[in-house]
């Protein structure tokens, strides 16, 4: 035995007792990955042919071997287990090919866009439109910036904006005569939205107009069908489809995997509406309510604490705090919370702000949730999640524990708005809330300028920490939906095409292949035959990088994969074309491999180049299914690079110099 | 075997005022006809009809395919069956179809006017305060009315104006019909008969009355799977794409190979959605991908071509541009007939045996391979032939001249 061959078996001892030791603290990739190195090793310990030959044959081996581990639950469900696959891979190839719409049908999901909160949230721009404008009419407020809150104040001594029905907007007046600052001028500045209808004297009131209306309604659903796709698309599953059917979203989800389908509803459902509020802390809402209306069989209390009250300047503020029972979930607490805030007098220029308390346990040395407490808010969002563009989740390490959060960036209308707030409120406490729960309410130190803000993650283990971290970030990027969703309707649906389409469908690919490869093993006999390796190799790696991805295969995608084996085949057809051409210049078989090789790849690179750009570009720029085709369209380039002239070159230089035959055949005599 | 006998050299260039006016003739056709008659987009682009229907017996998708396409009426349908926890209704399906129901503007018009909109008296016998429509909307699907009051409609009232205008029929409904579906602001929906009606009596006609139920769980308009956000960006990231593309061959090649790639691309791209458009054909989300495959099919072709092209200006330094045209094709041509055979061949059997979205793909990659391989030799090459013509002639010397010294200095 040389002594490369006792190397080589030596390193594929380590390798496997690497794979045992891995088995052992049950590390599957890391054992597959180890199992993989053996076989290479085993294959560079040959005697055959040179050391760079045997490297790249034990490479193109490797490769085989852990495409086929990854695609072994894939093959069971695509046999209906006549391949089978033991459940104890099942459980740790967590990815796989799934069957499209068209093919098994899935889930179908039926949502209804609640417009009317769109509408309300339209009508409230409109309020405080009309409070700077009646702000400045007043002489109160100089007309630049935002109102401040002392100027609001004032302005509400002499008028109050309220909003009874969700279309309507009343403005009541505290002097009748002071209905003059609704003057023709404010009347026609809203005239093209807003319809004035008759009130109390002393009182003017609109009405948002019922094309206006119609138009906002239309909207919200067309941004909230977008936002859903968006979601969808993120989650990599391209194939499932989103409609939207009167003011409802309706989204169909390939598959059956019950896990997958629980992941979607969640990150469809979440409004993701990400908003800024001011806190009161000097009305101290909680202090002035009477022991007696404070439940503390409900396990509710009144706490109090300091906070700061502008600069310099501290108050007693008081807010609730419920304890969560034992064996009670943190949402039920809330339900029981709110039922007793309901109860509350709370002014309509303010709302309360729930936020989860946790307290550090020594021992376990954790968070553990203990209920919620309040925030006595001012209703109007300073700054909402329209104005974020990008969302990234990241670890701050710098508090000894490390802590993950996600860091948003706002537009530059949006960072402007930020800054002017911050500014305004310096020494105050401002609550970030998501989807209606108080994520944190952080003192205002000085101006926040430069447009970033994040949001933590709160306690709980890392690994939860981070797949919250993970799905915020998702559902930011993506937009928060202009008004929330609520699930209708939910039924599993079977495929869209009949039996007998897919099974004619499942014959069209099978044959199309198989008269490709027939013909290319006529026409350039054992060199046709290689490149048919070559070409169903390409196949297999299309589709183990596919179930990577967690891929959908529908019919059309099925004859995209039969139309790759056409096309990859081009690659040894310029090849072998070439060697024929160079055999007919009268060179001898391995010089003409070698040229061959070298001439053809010049026109193989750039084709694939081309292609592989074009491919790039439509991933970063496209959508939804162009996207995914993208995607599969350059793992095909890739693939056919390696499979159609690496993997055929080292067949070819085995015949040329390890074989060393007389005559190549490439189906013509020379 | 040998397809072409080696070394023989084809005059393809000799012919090409033929095939340019072709190529010419078959790309304004095509940008013709997708302006008139225009695409005959599928569901996906359009949307379409959607009735939910729980049969009373037990049948299977196929059957109910099979009826709907045997009357004729209709494109072929999307068969779904639904999963019904409810043991009751056994055979629960959606039935999608690509037409949708219109209502003309006449019909429109009239609607309008009976509901009394816009109509400035307030209380005359034919418009009472309380049926005075404040706003009439169509929906999309042309099968509902959403009409708007100012005060507690007269339902009674809105169903005779509604039924007063000729050619409008309303929908027999399980529930009221008009209906108040908001009573906050006095909104009205009125179902017209559409499209789902007539599906339902299809369905009746060719299965029975005893299969058929009286009337469909719900008929309704569907919206398109892909709006225009996907349209706009597939257009603009092919565009993107092409920049790059041009750039990428101007580096490798020479600045007169780029225009013809493109070119050739966007003739194939055109030709095929030409051939859609002629043959009627219903362009869907596959179409979309079958035309990208096609771009990057027609692309590697040009791309093969053009390298022949480039090592044969540096063999025969002598020879006019047209002539070297000549021989790379034809070097070439037993590559461009074998891939091209060979692509051809595993479409084909789905073009023969597929049925419905699958038969189009294959249709749009069959027309689009003979249509690639062609506007390699007659769109690229005698493009980059006329643009190296007219360079050389704005310029000083030859062009085929001043392009091999560029490949020399480029090579050395």
């Amino acid at each position: 035995m040389s002594s490369h061959s006792r190397k080589s078996l030596l390193l594929a001892v380590a390798c496997a007792i690497g794979a045992y030791l891995f088995f052992h603290v049950d590390n599957f990739w890391g054992m597959v990955l180890m199992g993989l190195l053996v076989v290479w090793a085993l294959v560079t310990a040959l005697p055959m042919m040179d050391a760079a030959w045997r490297m790249k044959v034990g490479f193109v081996a490797t490769v085989f071997f852990g495409i086929l581990i990854a695609l072994w639950p894939t093959f069971e469900g695509l046999s209906h287990g006549r391949i089978r696959c033991p459940q104890y891979v099942k459980d740790r190839i967590t990815f796989g090919i799934v069957k499209g719409l068209d093919l098994q049908g899935g889930l179908r999901l039926v949502y209804t866009v609640e417009v009317e909160e769109a509408i309300r949230d339209k009508r409230d721009r409109f309020a405080d439109q009309m409070r700077q404008d009646l702000a400045v009419a007043y002489g109160i407020h100089s007309g630049e910036g935002l109102l401040k809150r002392d100027e609001l104040a004032k302005l509400d001594e002499k008028v109050h904006i309220y909003e009874p029905e969700s279309a309507v907007l009343r403005i009541k007046f505290k002097d009748p005569a002071d209905t003059k600052y609704v003057d023709d001028r404010f009347i026609k500045k809203y005239s093209a939205e807003l319809a004035q209808m008759k009130g109390e004297p002393g009182e003017v009131v609109f009405k948002i107009r019922a094309d206006v209306e119609t138009q906002i309604r239309d909207k919200a659903v067309a941004q909230a069908k977008d936002t859903v796709n968006r979601r969808v698309d993120e989650l990599g599953l391209r194939e499932a489809s989103v409609t939207t059917r009167d003011e409802d979203i309706i989204v169909e989800v390939p598959g059956q995997d019950e896990r997958t389908f629980n992941d979607i509803k969640e990150i469809i459902r979440r409004t993701a509406r990400l908003e800024f509020k001011m806190v009161d802390d000097e009305t101290d809402f909680f202090g002035k309510i009477p022991d007696s209306e404070v439940p503390a069989n409900e396990g509710i209390q009144i706490w109090s604490e300091n906070a700061p009250a502008g600069p310099g300047k501290t108050v007693k503020s008081s807010y609730a705090r419920i304890t969560k029972r034992e064996n009670e979930s943190m949402n039920d607490a809330l339900e029981r919370f709110k039922k007793w805030t309901s109860t509350l007098q709370v002014p309509d220029d303010h709302v309360i702000g729930f936020e989860k308390v946790e307290d550090y346990d020594e021992e376990s040395s954790k968070f553990i949730e203990k209920g919620w407490r309040t925030f006595y808010l001012f209703s109007r969002a300073e700054v909402t999640g329209e104005y974020i563009t990008d969302a990234q989740r990241a670890v701050n390490t710098q508090s000894g524990m490390p802590e993950i959060y996600v860091g948003i960036t706002f537009s530059p209308t949006g960072a402007d708005r930020f800054e002017e707030v911050t500014g305004a409120n310096i020494q105050r406490r401002f609550a970030i809330i998501l989807d209606d729960v108080v994520n944190s309410a952080p003192v205002i130190k000085s101006k926040i300028g430069g447009g970033r803000a994040s949001i933590t993650m709160g306690a709980g283990d890392p690994d939860t920490q981070l797949k919250n971290a993970e799905k915020l970030e998702m559902v930011l990027r993506s937009g928060a939906l202009p008004a929330p969703i609520t699930p209708s309707n939910e039924s599993l649906i079977g495929p869209t095409l009949g039996e007998d389409s897919i099974k004619k469908g499942g014959i069209g690919a099978a044959a199309g292949m198989a008269l490709v490869l027939l013909f290319m093993s006529f026409y350039y006999r054992k060199s046709g035959v290689v490149a048919d390796i070559a070409v169903l190799f390409n196949l297999l790696i299309q589709l183990g990088i596919l179930a990577a991805f967690s891929g959908t295969l529908t019919l059309p995608g099925i004859a995209g994969l039969a139309l790759t084996v056409g096309m990859a085949v081009d690659a040894n057809v310029l090849i072998n074309e070439r060697i024929r051409e160079e055999l007919r210049a009268g060179r001898s078989p391995r010089a003409a491999v070698d040229a061959g090789y070298d001439k053809a790849f010049s026109a193989i690179i750039d084709g694939h180049v081309t292609i592989f750009i074009s491919g790039l570009i439509l991933m970063q720029y496209g959508t939804g299914p162009v996207k995914g085709f993208a995607v599969t369209l350059v793992i095909g380039i890739i693939a056919s690079l390696f499979t159609g002239v690496f993997c055929t070159r080292l067949v070819f230089d085995w015949w040329v110099r390890g074989a060393k035959v007389k005559r190549l055949s490439v189906g013509a005599e020379f | 075997m040998e397809l072409f006998k080696p070394g023989k050299v084809y005059d393809f260039m000799g012919a090409r005022k033929f095939w340019i006016t072709l190529s010419l003739t078959l790309t304004f056709a095509s940008v013709i006809l997708l302006f008139w008659p225009g695409p005959n987009y599928g569901t996906d682009f359009r949307g379409g009809t959607e009735i939910e229907v729980a049969f009373k017996r037990k049948i299977d998708s196929g059957e109910v395919r099979h009826a709907v396409i045997a009357s004729g009426q209709f494109s072929e349908p999307d068969v779904v069956e639904v999963q019904d926890p409810d043991p009751a209704h056994h055979s629960r399906f959606l039935i999608r179809v690509q037409e949708i129901s219109t209502v003309d503007e006449t019909t429109k018009a009239a609607i309008k006017k009976a509901l009394c909109l816009g109509v400035e008296e307030t209380n005359t016998p034919e418009c009472p305060v309380n049926a005075h429509a404040t706003e009439v909307k169509f929906s999309a699907g042309g099968d509902k009315l959403a009409v708007r009051y100012d005060l507690e409609p007269d339902l009674a009232r809105i169903k005779e104006q509604v039924l007063g205008v000729p050619n409008v029929k309303l929908r027999a409904t399980a529930g009221a019909n008009p209906q108040i579906v908001n009573p906050r602001d006095h909104r009205v929906e009125v179902q017209l008969q559409s499209k789902g009606d007539q599906l339902m009596d299809v369905l009746r006609a060719e299965l029975g009355p005893d299969t058929v139920p009286d009337s469909a769980l719900r008929v309704e308009w569907v919206g398109p799977r892909a709006g225009k956000q996907l349209r706009d960006s597939a257009r603009n990231s092919v565009a993107i794409a092409i920049i790059f593309i041009m750039l990428y061959l101007a580096f490798r090649f020479d600045l007169r190979f780029a225009p013809g790639v493109v070119v050739a691309c966007l003739h194939d791209a055109l030709v095929v959605l030409g051939a859609f458009v002629i043959f009627r054909k219903e362009v869907t989300l596959s179409t979309i991908a079958a035309v990208l495959t096609l771009v990057g099919y027609s692309m590697n072709d040009t791309v093969v071509v053009y390298d022949r092209i480039r090592e044969n200006l540096g063999k025969h330094r002598g020879k006019a541009f047209g002539e070297i045209i000549n021989l790379s094709v034809s070097e070439t041509l037993s590559r461009t007939i074998l891939t091209s055979g060979a692509t051809m061949l595993s479409v084909l059997a789905f073009f023969i045996w597929g049925t419905g979205v699958i038969k189009d793909f294959a249709f749009a990659m069959v027309v689009g391979i003979v249509a690639g391989t062609y506007s390699s030799i007659y769109v690229a090459a005698p493009l980059t032939e006329w643009i190296d013509h007219r360079m050389s002639n704005s310029g000083k010397g030859g062009g085929t001249a001043a392009m091999k010294k560029r490949l020399r200095t480029a090579r050395a």
